[in-house]
């Protein structure tokens, strides 16, 4: 299943949208005894040719269960890790904080997701949190000079290109590794470029 | 006649020009090894390094600039105060400031000149270019779209530019260097661990690897080209998506890539014992002897 031929505009409509997703729902009050029902059935169904048929791990309600619990699991972990990774690439003392862990942005590829199923959970906190970092400096646009923001906003845009350029190569080959950290790295880069021109816009 | 009155005018002009600017020269004592903060949008900043324990601020204020300055053995900070905010007028500084000082320095357009500190500097600025000469202990240099320079030997260096050059001409046990579209140069030295990411902006390297240490580089459209002297060891893994993969530091030869497309490239230089993997999506990576 590949999706080479998504357009530009449709990726990002995608992403705008999953970025808008909430974090975690509550499920609806009897799904549990449906849930342990479902469990306790006899797994094996006879088919039409009296040979026992089972049916798909992926369709098992236990299995659904334990999905959507690891997808709240993953995504409280990446909210996690994104309040963690500022500080990643080592420790010094500086003038303005002596003594205290100096502030540093983003996971390193390192730490990049391993399949594709985990980076979507990652890229959702990326596009997240590179919204908020971009509605921030909007705010604060007028402290930053003209001249300054259009630098930004064309390395934003060379930063955005190469995202959607292996975005695309990555949906037309899914369990490719190094498509995966690459996707990672430009995305750390474009948050901590964002981070670091709102902390310099206030001054 | 006329030429003579827009003379007259213009040396008028100047003179009070001149006139509006302000000297500074104030001094405070701290400790050897104190913190230091300086704030100033416009004009330059210069730090040096000497060997006394009190700080000294020489320079010129642009009109209606204030110099602020104050605090104790431990720390103290200043900065330019200007009228106009919005529009400030440049201010030229040249702090002297203890040789195992912490510095840090925040600015707009002013470029920062750092030499002689053996402290540690965070040295911010937004369309400045950011110069450190010396070996101080360590240096966090970020710009927008200013260069960044650093000559010598600080064991921990971070250096961050979107549109910036970032130039490296020393050594250093802990790099990592980050650019968008801007170049990165390293010229010389020894790196252990070291890291070096652009997105469209060139990599070159032309240093060498201490043993047992790690580089890695990483691209998405610029190219990589990483040169080590004869004698320097170490083991590449380069992997190229779209890339065209060189290599003319080994006999190897790049291979299809694992996933059915691009080229990778594992290979050893010497006996090996440094890890270096190099990562790019479609620029082209060469691998070459440098003496």
């Amino acid at each position: 299943m590949t999706e080479d031929n998504i357009d530009d505009e449709s990726l990002r409509n995608l992403q705008a949208q999953t970025a808008k997703l909430p974090r975690e729902i509550t499920p609806p009050a009897d799904a549990w005894a449906v849930i342990k029902a479902e469990i306790e059935r006899p797994r094996a169904i006879s088919g039409d040719n009296g040979a026992a048929r089972v049916s798909p791990i992926w369709q098992r309600p236990a299995f659904l269960a334990a999905a959507a619990l690891l997808l709240v699991a993953g995504s409280s972990a990446v909210t996690a890790i994104a309040l963690a990774r500022r500080n990643v690439e080592g420790t010094r003392v500086t003038a303005s904080q002596p003594a205290v862990a100096a502030e540093r942005p983003v996971a390193n590829s390192n730490g990049a997701p391993a399949t594709l199923a985990e980076f979507t959970l990652v890229e959702n906190d990326y596009i997240s949190t590179a919204n908020r970092l971009s509605a921030l400096l909007e705010s604060d646009e007028t402290q930053l000079a003209p001249e300054t923001i259009a630098k930004l906003k064309e390395s934003l845009r060379v930063i955005d290109a190469a995202i959607l350029e292996a975005r695309r190569a990555l949906a037309a080959d899914p369990a490719n590794k190094q498509l995966i950290e690459m996707l990672s790295t430009s995305y750390n880069q474009k948050v901590d470029l964002l981070r670091r021109t709102t902390e310099m816009g206030r001054s | 006649m006329l030429k003579r009155l827009l003379l007259a005018l213009a040396v008028a002009l100047a003179a009070s020009e001149a006139s509006a600017q302000t000297k500074v020269s104030r001094g405070l004592k701290i400790n050897a090894d104190g913190a230091i903060r300086i704030y100033n949008l416009v004009g330059s900043v210069r730090v040096i390094g000497w060997n006394r324990d009190s700080v000294l601020v020489r320079g010129t204020l642009g009109k209606g600039n204030n110099l602020h300055m104050g605090g104790g053995g431990a720390g103290m900070k200043m900065f330019i105060e200007g009228i106009d905010e919005r529009n400030p007028a440049p201010a030229d500084i040249e702090v002297s400031v203890p040789m195992r000082a912490r510095v840090w320095v925040k600015t707009a357009t002013a470029s920062i000149e750092v030499s002689g500190v053996a402290g540690s500097l965070d040295l911010y600025v937004v369309g400045g270019n950011i110069k450190v000469t010396g070996n101080p202990a360590d240096v966090n240099a970020e710009a927008i779209d200013g260069s960044i320079t650093i000559v010598g030997s600080p064991a921990w260096v971070r250096a961050k530019s979107a549109s910036g050059d970032v130039s490296l001409n020393g050594s250093s046990s802990d790099v990592t260097v980050s650019t968008v579209s801007g170049k990165i140069d390293v010229e010389g030295g020894r790196y252990e661990k070291a890291k070096f990411e652009s997105v469209t902006g060139n990599i070159r390297f032309a240093g060498s690897f201490e043993r047992g240490g790690l580089a890695n580089f990483d691209t998405h459209g610029g190219t990589i080209e990483v040169g080590i002297p004869k004698g320097n060891d170490a083991d590449f893994e380069v992997v190229s998506i779209a890339g065209k993969v060189t290599n003319r530091l080994t006999s190897s030869r790049p291979v299809a890539g694992r996933y059915g497309r691009g080229s990778e490239l594992n290979t050893t230089a010497g006996i090996g014992g440094t890890r270096v993997v190099i990562k790019s999506f479609k620029g082209p990576v060469t691998l070459l002897r440098k003496d």
